[in-house]
Order: structure tokens, then sequence, then C-alpha cells
């Protein structure tokens, strides 16, 4: 093999997925077990991005409530120097967040419609790389020479790419008929899944050599059961681990893309954009930059958090051990 | 990978809106006080002496006259001389005195010919005699490819330019004439009203005969100006100290009164802003190169102290909506999209009433020769009545329009949608990075509308005019956006341009601007003003009527 | 031959040589798919030094001269030719020479590419390896402080930290600590760099701010990668031998425990500083620091494609002999690791 073994990697890569603390004392596994799936990063987690999966899904009854939408404009609501006048950015009954310097947009509509393009790219985009990443961690891992050569080389070349170059051509070259989102969510996913596959190839040579895996072999079993029966299913859990923990990043590169102005067009809100208007004003209209900014930390937060209790949860080593 | 690309990524966006507001010519984001003056009526009388820091978002700083397009009167006035130089006052235009010449210029032949003569005893910073054949060969320069770059105005006006390469091979261009030290004659291939304005241009400036052969020449340039380049690190600073073979009895405009100039490069606009208005670290003594960003200008308004640190020029750069003449083809569409137009949301999405005046003619005030007037008569919020009349006897087409912007541009793009949809257009706004906007809209041409700014390289209304819409300047990068091709219009800026009497020509200039609006190849939005931001001991920092910078060549500190 | 394969040290010698023809190729991947982005970008680098106003010979020439007009792979071919055997561009006394090995030149700065990373890398070293010292410190002794004290609420607090110092956009932290240090309490200069050979005070009092934003937001994942090692080690057989022994708890936990769990942490480390050491841009971007992050940012905006492939070559060789440092090391610390199986 071209690396060395895999032990030490499968360890480095997950960085984000603590390795549980086993609790000291002799309890039950079905306490500990029970436990487990009700720690606090866990119910925290969920509680937190459930809340923004609602208030997505939620944006055009809001919209019913207040009356405002991410497109109108509340030139009213500006004093002279295009800098919303009153409490906190224009904070009031009618717009709960404030609206915008410049053109006096709602703030609040912002977040919320914001939060179906962050959740839905973040999302898609990570299936796509989640998909990708396991299939050539996999045959990496499983066919070692030449494919995983070849494989790992190729890796390599997409850890060293400068993916914003390609962002900028891209954005740039497709036609502007074609669905920005749709854009967004192909270029995050392919260029989203060196990390899973690494870490799956990694999880796979250690699979690979277990005791079943070995026996399934002796009695004859083709690659394809060998990887679909006895590799897949241990692979699982640190997928779903992985799987939670990536999102957040696809979040934060769609509103890095909108930030640099290659993501999403205007007039559909993105926190991103958002965020990189907000920028300029911190000083001047300090709550215009706090909510984006708040809604992109905390869904980051909520699926770091949802994330580690999973890696609790569902940790193989445990899984092992029992 | 995902770590370093997100940073990447929101890094980059930082820096496209650094240079978008650094402005080179055409500014973007304009914006100044309701009352807020051009500069210089609070300020202490400057001193001779001190360190005067430019703080600037910049990363490196070309003083090469061949390649450089630096204004006249901003960084390359401070250290190179040319033929011409401009004299700006606060009220009033800014006037063409000679600076290495003895006269602005004489003009013979109808204009095809000019000659000037050069002031005697003029030294470069290395101590040799500046003649008329050092001017020659820093034009001549300019022609090798390794120099490209620059203000090329004189590249299309002298005679037999086109197939000249530079005087490195050893041949000459035949139609500059240095018949003796101080005389230079130039030979134009048409008759131009306005050489004398171009002579004042960066390139005009002398480079020693002979020298001048490497590429980073223009890193450590040898000059004529009151200073000489000490350092010129890119991305850290350039540090200028004075040069003692300038004699300040030759040089009528500027008044060099810092010891040595300092220039920050790579600095965040935003944040250089901040430390200048609170005086921390050198920010007392600073000025700021690139213009002040909207948030620090609301900020500074708020303060009194701090707005007194503040200097807005008058109406300038003409900040307009460019309309593809070759995919909108009907006129009264055309026109439509200008009754349509919101300015004052336009406005307001620029940074408020204080962002500029209302536009409606073509060339800018500040330029001698200009006369109002609004053909059209839209109002501030435009005539949505009148546009859908347009569109219905148009035949009411399905428009859906492409606005193509930049990351800056979003809030002034998204105020253009929602305006033009209250007529029954749809535009679809295509954000792009700041290198490809350029190429579609000067180059490719695949857009309906973009928002674009143009201030002159020199005032003159010929630098107004013929660049935005002579159809010699469509595509190739050059700046008639609205792809405009009238070949009756082509043919007026050539007969003006071609007016050796001033007064002729600027009577025709005015004919030219109307006759192009009658085609509406262009919505005019508004004259940006210009904020610039000096720290409390910077004195004598004042913006004229033209241009919308303030003037280098006089800053100085107070004690 | 056999008994040569089998000594360590050739083996060694061997997978060394291995790797890098392996890592060869992928830089030559790298730079041709640059290549091939950057052709398909709508834009002609050339424009920018056209001049204003722009003649379409004048283009054409300028094109001629920085080679763009060629189709990408003769670009290509002509950019790694020039990395052996240098080129020249233009002819005559002007034209100007790029001498091998030449990693290309830059016409916006007329500067050669070697040159400009010479000049940019010590900025961007100063942030990466102070940084990296810095958060290795923090990261490691929190999270062994976690780890022994885990289930109290030291652990809990440390892990809340670590969370949302692990959520936080760097950019914004980095914005926000430069307005309250630098402008609102002036305890550090807002930005800038200055070289450590002019004045190493100043240079202390510039990085001060970059290492401590980035050591702190990037500690968060030490700590909880080495608090998850630890507590695996601790659970081991050897450290129950140990106790049993009577080692004391202070050098179960620093020498025998650490040593172990720190292996997958130098890992990391070793990945992430040479990824950091290739351009922190971030960190250079907000501070105004001028190292090779910016270099290769601003060759974007300024479609100045051979500085671009230069410091991305520069760059991604950094990742690749990090990557190969720590596998070495790995051998070496690690006697359970061989190399080359």
């Amino acid at each position: 093999m071209s690396t060395a073994t895999s032990q030490p990697r499968s360890a480095s890569a997950p960085t984000r997925s603590s390795q549980p603390g086993t609790e000291p004392g002799d309890k039950k596994a079905a306490v500990r077990a029970r436990s487990r799936w009700a720690s606090p990063a866990l119910v925290w987690g969920t509680v937190i991005v459930s809340f923004f999966v609602l208030l997505a899904l939620l944006a055009p009854v809001f919209t019913l409530i207040t009356g405002n939408d991410p497109y109108q404009e509340h030139r009213e609501l500006l004093g002279p120097s295009s800098v919303p006048t009153g409490f906190g950015g224009g904070i009031s009954a009618q717009h709960w967040f404030g609206v915008t310097p410049l053109r006096g947009v709602d703030v609040f509509s912002i977040v919320s419609y914001g939060a179906q393009v962050s959740l839905g790219i973040g999302l898609a985009s990570t299936v796509i790389s989640t998909i990708l990443g396991l299939a050539i961690g996999l045959l990496a891992g499983y066919f070692p020479g030449v494919v995983d050569a070849l494989l790992s080389r190729t890796m390599d070349v997409f850890f060293g790419f400068p993916f914003l170059i390609f962002a900028i051509a891209l954005s740039a070259v497709v036609p502007s008929s074609f669905p920005r989102p749709l854009l967004l969510i192909l270029v995050l996913g392919f260029f989203g899944w060196p990390g899973t596959a690494r870490l799956m190839r990694a999880q796979t040579l250690t699979l690979r050599e277990r005791d079943y895996t070995t026996a399934a072999l002796v009695m004859g079993a083709s690659p394809w059961h060998i990887l679909r029966y006895e590799i897949l299913p241990g692979l699982l859990p640190l997928l779903i681990v992985r799987t939670t923990l990536a999102i957040p990043g696809r979040i934060g590169s769609e509103a890095a893309l909108s930030f640099l102005g290659v993501g999403i067009n205007p007039p559909t809100p993105s926190w991103g954009r958002a965020i990189s208007d907000a920028v300029n004003w911190a000083l001047v209209d300090p709550m215009y930059l706090i909510f984006p900014g708040m809604a992109l930390f905390l869904v980051t937060f909520g699926f770091n958090l949802l994330g580690d209790g999973l890696s609790d949860a569902l940790d193989p080593r445990k899984g092992e051990k029992a | 990978m995902k770590k370093k690309s997100l940073a990447l990524t929101a890094v980059a966006a930082l820096t496209t809106l650094s240079l978008a507001l650094a402005g080179c010519g055409s500014s973007a984001t304009g914006l100044g006080g309701a009352n807020a003056s051009n500069g210089s009526n609070t300020q202490a009388a400057p001193t001779k002496g001190g360190t005067l820091t430019v703080l600037t978002s910049g990363t490196s700083i070309n003083l090469d006259p061949a390649s450089s397009q630096n204004l006249a009167t901003t960084t390359g006035g401070m250290i190179h001389r040319r033929l011409n130089e401009w004299k700006v006052s606060k009220n009033g235009d800014a006037e063409l005195v000679p600076d290495l010449a003895t006269n602005t210029g004489k003009p013979s032949e109808n204009g095809k010919v000019w000659t000037f003569t050069l002031k005697k005893g003029l030294k470069f910073s290395n101590g040799q005699p500046i003649t008329s054949k050092d001017v020659k060969w820093g034009l001549e320069r300019s022609f090798a490819d390794t120099f490209s770059g620059g203000l090329s105005y004189h590249k299309q006006l002298l005679e037999g330019a086109q197939d000249y390469h530079g005087p490195f091979e050893g041949q000459e261009l035949n139609s500059i004439e240095t018949p003796d030290d101080q005389t230079i004659v130039f030979h134009l291939n048409q008759s131009f009203g306005e050489f004398d304005w171009v002579a004042s241009l960066i390139s005009f400036s002398p480079v020693p005969y002979g020298e001048g052969k490497n590429k980073d020449y223009g890193t450590t340039p040898v000059t004529t100006g009151p200073y000489e380049v000490k350092s010129n690190v890119p991305g850290r600073e350039l540090v200028m100290v004075r040069n003692k073979y300038w004699d300040a009895s030759t040089d009528s405009v500027r008044k060099a009164y810092p010891d040595s100039i300092v220039y920050k490069m790579s600095q965040d606009s935003s944040v250089a802003a901040q430390q200048i208005m609170a005086g921390s670290g050198d920010g007392k003594t600073s000025m700021l190169g690139d213009l002040v960003p909207p948030a620090q200008l609301a900020q500074a308004q708020a303060n009194p102290a701090q707005k007194a640190l503040l200097a807005t020029s008058g109406d300038g750069a003409l900040e307009y909506l460019a309309i593809n003449n070759e995919r909108v083809k009907d006129k009264r569409v055309r026109e439509a999209i200008l009754y349509a137009t919101d300015r004052e949301a336009y406005r307001t999405a620029a940074g408020g009433e204080i962002a500029g005046g209302y536009a409606s003619t073509l060339i800018t005030p500040g330029i001698s020769g200009r006369e109002q007037y609004d053909l059209y008569k839209p109002g501030k919020t435009g005539d949505v009545k009148k546009a859908k009349a347009l569109l219905a006897q148009a035949g009411n087409p399905k428009l859906n329009l492409t606005l193509v912007a930049t990351s800056s541009q979003t809030e002034k793009a998204s105020a253009i949608q929602t305006a033009l949809k209250r007529a029954g257009i749809t535009v679809t706004i295509k954000t792009l990075d700041s290198t490809v906007y350029s190429d579609t809209v000067r180059n490719a041409g695949d857009f309906d509308l973009a928002i674009s700014s143009w201030q002159p390289d020199f005032p003159s209304p010929y630098a107004n005019i013929a660049p935005l819409f002579d159809s010699s300047q469509i595509g190739n990068g050059n700046m008639n956006e609205s792809h405009y091709n009238n070949p009756e219009v082509d043919k007026l800026i050539a007969q003006a341009t071609g007016t050796v009497d001033k007064a002729k020509a600027l009577k025709l200039w005015a004919e030219v601007d109307k006759r192009i609006m009658e085609d509406v190849p262009v919505v005019p939005l508004i004259y940006s003003h210009n904020t610039f931001l000096r720290g409390s001991k910077v004195a004598n920092f004042m913006i004229g009527t033209f241009p919308a910078y303030p003037d280098y060549l006089v800053v100085g500190l107070s004690k | 031959m056999s008994t040569f394969a089998s000594s360590p040290l050739a083996r060694t010698l061997w997978y060394i040589l291995k790797r890098a023809v392996q890592a060869l190729v992928v830089i030559i991947l790298i730079a041709v798919a640059l290549f091939l982005v950057f052709y398909m970008l709508p834009a002609n680098p050339a424009q920018l030094s056209c001049g204003k106003p722009c003649t379409p010979e004048q283009l054409q020439r300028v094109s001629a001269f920085m080679g763009t007009d060629q189709p990408w792979y003769a670009q290509l071919g002509a950019y790694m030719l020039g990395i052996f055997a240098g080129r020249t561009f233009g002819t005559g006394a002007s034209a100007v020479v790029c001498s091998a090995p030449c990693l290309g030149y830059s016409f916006r700065l007329s500067t050669p590419v070697t040159t400009l990373i010479a000049q940019r890398f010590p900025v961007t070293a100063s942030i990466a390896i102070g940084a990296a010292v810095l958060w290795m410190l923090v990261g490691v002794s929190t999270g062994v402080l976690a780890a022994v004290k885990r289930g109290t609420w030291v652990d809990r607090l440390l892990n809340a930290l670590s969370s949302i110092g692990i959520s936080s956009p760097s950019y914004l932290i980095g914005l926000l600590a430069i307005i309250v240090f630098a402008i609102e309490l002036p305890l550090f200069p807002s930005s800038g760099y200055v070289a450590f050979s002019t004045n190493p005070l100043e240079w202390l009092q510039h990085m001060l701010l970059p290492w401590l934003v980035l050591a702190l937001l990037n500690a968060a994942g030490y700590t909880r990668i080495t608090r998850a090692q630890m507590v695996t080690e601790l659970e081991q057989d050897y450290i129950r031998t140990a106790r049993s022994k009577g080692v004391p708890e202070r050098r179960i936990i620093g020498v025998h425990a650490l040593r172990n769990a720190l292996l997958p942490v130098m890992t990391l480390f070793g990945l992430d500083l040479g990824a950091l050491l290739g351009g922190a841009v971030l960190t250079e971007k907000v501070f105004s620091m001028q190292g090779l992050g910016m270099l290769l940012l601003d060759s974007v905006t300024n479609l100045d494609l051979q500085v671009l492939v230069g410091s991305t070559l520069f760059a991604a060789a950094l990742v690749i002999i990090a990557n190969l440092i720590v596998d070495i090391c790995y051998s070496l610390l690690d006697p359970r690791v061989t190399l080359g199986h």
C-alpha cells in the first residue's frame, strides 16, 4: 500500500467526531445505550436543526403573518444615508429583525427564506458527496494496488485543487438559464467527496482484515457480496456521523460562494450574501450582521452537536466490544 | 479542502469588494455627505515637512509612465512631470497648465501638428538634464510589447504608430521630432483639437534616453517631480522621499509639503477608514486612497468631528444603466426602460440622497462646454404609465432581460429589477466575478443590461463621449458597453474631435450629447459623488470639480 | 537485491522515491486542470495589459507577447518546459527573461513567480508556524484535561467551547477581533506585517492577534481529538498494568498515555500545517498580510494565470510533502506501522 497503514488515518480523518468517553462504572449496556441516545448533544442538536427546518418550511407562513417577503423594499424606513432608522436596525412589530440598509428589505424574511436555500443546498450536495465518497472509498479500500493508487491520487488532486477558481469559471461558463441552486448543489457535491472517501477507504481497509470478512472470502463470496453484506454495514455508523458533520461544511461553503457573488443570484435571499453585505455595515447597523451570522453559526453548531451525539450513540467500536 | 475553499471564497469576496471601492476611473460606490464640503474649509494650514501616509487597498503600485493609468493629480503626478499638467481649484473647472513645457502646446496644420518647447534647466532625479529626446524616448517605450497597458490615447493619434514596436531594436517613431533639446513636435494622423490635454497624461512623462529596458522599471523609476522613489514593495509599501533636483520655481502646480510620503498597500478599506477616523496609529497623518466604504461614511456623518474629516466631490462620474443595443433594438423599448427606471430607488441603494445628483446628460458636470438638458423628464421615480404606453406601441414584447452585475452591485441591481418590474419588464440578475463581468460587458456582449460608471481620463467632452459611444470602441475591452453603433454619431464625434477652435468644438460636443440621448442607448442614473477621508492633521485636502479625487499634489500636514 | 530491499533504510528510501514520483504526477495533473479551467474562463488576461483605449491590433500584440493567444495545451507545455529550461517573453533588448526554474512570470507585478513566492513565504510561515504551535499547545492541554476530568463540568465546558469554536466562521471572528482589540481598544496594530529581520518586536506585535484568532478556533478540533484519543488510551491494558505497578498518575497520563494518543494528533497537525503553509488565505486577508494566500487570491482577481499556477503548485507540493513526512514519522514512532505495505 502506498500510504501508511489505515489505523492512524481513520483516527485522524474524522476530526470532529470525538470518540465517546465511556462512563466509568459497571452500568448495564442497555442503560448505557439509552443514555447515549438521550445525550444533551443529541437532544440540543436535534432541537436546533429542527428549529431551522421549521423556519425554512414555515417561511411563507411568516410572510402571511407579517406581510413581508424578501423582495419588497421599505425605503420609508431608511434615513437620509440609507441606514435604517429606529432601534436595532429598524426592529419593530412588523420587522422582527429590522430591515437592511440601502433598500430596506425585511431581515427576518431574508433569514427564513435564506434557510430554505442554505438547508436545501447543504443537504442535497451532501447527499451527492456522500454517495460519491462512499463508492470511491469502498473501491479504493477493497481493491488495493492499482485501483487504490489511482483513486487515492485522484483524491490528492482534488485536495490540492483551488476550488474557488473552478467555481468562478463555472458560474461564468454555465448559461444563466441553468438553475443556479442546482449548479451549486452539483459543484459542492462534486468537490466534497474526497474527505468522505478517504475516511471510508481507511475504514474499509480495517474491516477487510476482520475475521468475518476473511471467513466470507474463504467461503467463496463474491467481492460484491462482501462489500454489500460484510463491509457496508460496518461503515454505516461512521458514514452517518460523517454525513451529519459534512452538512454544516456545505452550508458554510454555499454561504461563502454567495458571499463571493458566484452563489445564489439575487433577488433570491441567501445568508452568505446577507453576511457579506452586512460585514461592511457591522459598526453602523450591527443587527444586520448578527441575525444572519447567528443563523449560520447556529445551524453549523446544531449539526455539529447532532453529529457528535450520533457519533457517541452509534460508535462502531462499542458495537464490537459488546 | 472544505475548510480551505471556504476561507478562499469568503476572502475573495472581500477583495472584489475593496477593488470595486478602490475605483479606477470608473467609480462604483460613490457616496457623499448631504452638505459635506469638498474639503479644506475647516482644515488648518499646511506646513512643510512630516510624513504623509496613504492607506490603500491596492496591492501593487506601478509607476512606469508607459504602463501606468494613473490620474494626473494623484500618485503618478507627484513623481512624474509631463508636458502639461492639471491645475485643480476648489471651485471652477480643472485648468490645463504647462508643466515641463513653456506653454500648453501650439497646434498647426489644422491641429494635425503640435509643437511643445521644454523649460530650460530641468533635471531628472539622477541629476541628468531633461531634454526633448527623453520625452520622445518615454513615449516610444510605451509601444514596446513589454510595456503595454497604460493610457494609450497617443497610440491611436501618432502617425505611423500602428506598425511601431518600440525603440529597443533601434527603430525610431518618426512622427515625433526633436529638432533640438528643447523642442518636440508631434505629427498626428488626424486633426485633434484636444492633444494638449492628451499631453497631460502620464505617458508624456520623460524617461532618460536609453533607459528603462527592464520590465520592472516601474517599481523604482527615475523621476522628475518633487519626490523620488526610495522603495516600492508590492503588497507592503511605497516610500517616496524628496527629489533634490526638482526646482519649485519651475513648477506651478505641485506644492510638495510633506518630506516623505508612504503608501501602505493591501489595507482593508473599512479598517483603514476606522483607523483614520479614530486617529489611532498614524491615523492622524494618513489619508484614505480608496473611497470611504458606505458604512464608515454613514458612521462618520453621525459624528461632527469625523464628518469634518470627509471631503465629498461634486457631481462626478456618470453612473448609467447600459442597454445592449445589439439585443434591445427597439428604441421604444429602450425609452420604456428609461421611464420605468426609479432613480430615487437606485440612489437609495447607492447610499442615499448624498450618493450623487440625478443625471440626464452624458457629458458630466465639471467638463467645460457641458449643456444641461433633460430630454425625457421621467422624474425621480420614473413614469410607469409612459413606460407601459411605449411598450404597448412596441407591440407589448415579452421582455425578460438579463442584468449582469458584480457582487458589489447586487443592491443597485435589485433596485433596478424592482423598478422595471413595475412596467412589466422582467429582469434576471446574473452576478459575476469582476473580471468575468468586464469581459461579458466589454467583449462578449452576452447581456441585456449592466450598471456602469465612467469618469473621463482627462476633462474634455471627447474623453467623456467618444470612449462610451463611438462604434470603434465596441468590444476588445473598450467602454462602449451599450454596443451603440450609429454612423451619424460617429461622424459627428469625428467632426467635433477634429475641431481645433475650442469654443466651436464644445458647441459640437453638446450637440453630440443630445443626439446620442435621442437614441436612448443608456439610461443616465446619477452623477456620483465620491467621498474621501483624511486624518485630522492632513491639510489642504480638497476635491475640485474634476477629477472627483483629492488633489494629491497640494496635500500637506498641519502642525 | 533482496537483502538490500529488506533493510529498513532501503525500504524507507524506496518508499519515499515512490511517493515522490506519485506526487509529481499529482502536481502535473493539478497544473493541467488549472490550465483547462482557465482556458474555459471567458476572459482574456491580455485585456488587462492592453491599455486604455485598446485596439484589436494592440490586444493581439499583447496576447502574442504573453502567450495567451495559444491553445491551452501549448500554454501548458510552454509553462512546464519553463520550469526546467526557463522562458523568454518577447524579443530583443526589452525581452523578459525568466530563468529556470521558472514557475511563471507575473506581467502585472513585473516579477518572476519564484521571487514572489520567496517574498511571500516568510509572511505565511510566520502566521502558520506561530499559530500552529499555539493551537497545538492549547488543543492538546485542554484535550488531556477534558479526558482526565471526563464527565465533570470541566469536560462539559471544554466540550461546549470546542463546539462553539468549530462552528464559528473565522472571517467574522477575525474582523470582530480587529474591531475590538485593534480599533476600539488599540492593544495591537490592526494589520500589516513587519519582517522579523527588520524588527523582531514589531513582528511579534503584528503576529499576536492573527495567531490568537487562528489558534483558538483551530484548537477546538485538537481538543476533541486529543480528548478522544486519551480516553481510549487510558482504558488500555498497559495503563492498567502501569497503575497496578504503582506508577504515579501524572506519569501515566503525561508520558504513557499521551505519547500514544499524540500519534493521530500529529498526523492532523502535519496535514493542517502543510495546508496552512501553502497560504493562510483568510487570516492574511483579514489582517492585511501579503502572504502566499493573498498572492493566490490576487492572481484570481487579476487573471494572473502564471502566478495562480505557480503558487498553487507550490502549495500542493507543501501539502504532499507534509503528508509524506507524517507517514514517515509514523513508521519511526510507531513500531506497529510499516511503510510500503
